[in-house]
């Protein structure tokens, strides 16, 4: 069982990289905290009595689902919204928004990127470009390679198949490296 | 450069970037994780003890030292005793059944004593459905 100085400890050196991957996701600062916010509440109230070798692994899966959850919020929300707006589209209504979600130009990350591409920080752009990826290539390119995870992990975390981890990653890559490429970044 | 070293250099710049974070979000963070940590302390500091039969529904609460002992005894009292009372009521009633039926037949038996029916009479095949027919009418 994790002491309180432990779960401390964890939660200061990982809380972070989950901000960071929540922005990246939600692309908005207060509902990445927010996130992040949830996410430690839940670990803390309901997991704190596991040992510490399973914190890691755990709150990658809470923040994870946390992401989910705002994601299945905004889409009830927006469907909602639809229904009583004359003026919206209803094309994509059965789409999950993880699988297609792209940047936008002139958002307010775009904009703090820019600041930050002023500033010639290299970190800036490549974090724009990550959080331009499609949302399910960015997970699994995150979760694999900054948290760590293993394959198996990373399936059971993202709730697909192995094959499918790989195939995410190898796409994210690609597709980060070219975009890169076109900024002038040779990593 | 293949996909590993690549995505090395990549988590470079993430971790470069996480360290940079601004004071109000880090600041922000610092407050949800202590706030994270009270809600823990706040459910481990919760009392070892309750009452017994409350245990049954909480779901082993007595994860303390001293909750393991004194509390558990009283939440296994807790259940022998309403057990122990349904079965001395089940024993209670049978009983009672037993006696009033034993005090039925037996009132039956001297009513029939009382009478002065020839001792021959008992022994006719046709006494029973005579004593059947005329219980109504005689009482």
């Amino acid at each position: 069982m994790a002491t309180r100085a432990e779960l401390s400890e964890f939660l200061a050196g990982a809380e972070r990289r989950a901000f960071k991957q929540a922005l990246f996701a939600v692309r908005d600062q207060d509902n990445a905290l927010d996130i992040v916010q949830d996410a430690m509440f839940r670990l803390s109230e309901s997991y704190s009595d596991r040992a510490v070798s399973e914190l890691p692994l755990l709150f990658t899966r809470i923040v994870q689902n946390a992401i989910l959850d705002f994601f299945r919020r905004q889409k009830v929300r927006s469907t909602w919204i639809t229904l009583f707006s004359a003026l919206s589209s209803s094309d994509n209504e059965d789409s999950d928004p993880l699988e297609s979600l792209e940047a936008q130009p002139g958002s307010a990350s775009a904009e703090s990127a820019q600041d930050q591409v002023e500033r010639g920080q290299v970190v800036g752009i490549i974090e724009q470009e990550i959080s331009r990826l499609p949302a399910r290539q960015r997970e699994a390119f995150l979760l694999r390679y900054w948290e760590d995870l293993d394959v198996a992990e990373t399936a059971a975390t993202m709730k697909c198949s192995e094959g499918s981890v790989k195939t995410h990653c190898s796409r994210a890559t690609q597709a980060l490296a070219k975009a890169l490429r076109a900024r002038g970044i040779e990593l | 450069m293949n996909e590993a070293e690549f995505a090395y250099r990549i988590r470079q710049a993430l971790d470069e970037g996480a360290s940079q974070l601004d004071y109000t979000v880090s600041l922000r963070l610092e407050k949800a994780r202590n706030a994270a940590l009270a809600r823990s302390s706040a459910t481990a500091a919760a009392p070892l003890w309750v009452p017994a039969l409350q245990l049954a529904g909480a779901g082993g609460r007595d994860s303390g030292a001293s909750g393991t002992g004194f509390s558990s005894w009283l939440f296994r009292f807790g259940l022998a005793v309403p057990l122990i009372a349904l079965a001395i009521g089940i024993v209670g009633i049978k009983q009672w059944q037993n006696d009033t039926m034993v005090a039925e037949v037996a009132d039956l038996d001297f009513a029939v004593l009382l009478d002065d029916t020839p001792i021959d009479t008992y022994a006719h095949s046709g006494f029973g459905v005579y004593l059947r027919d005329e219980k109504p009418s005689a009482m």
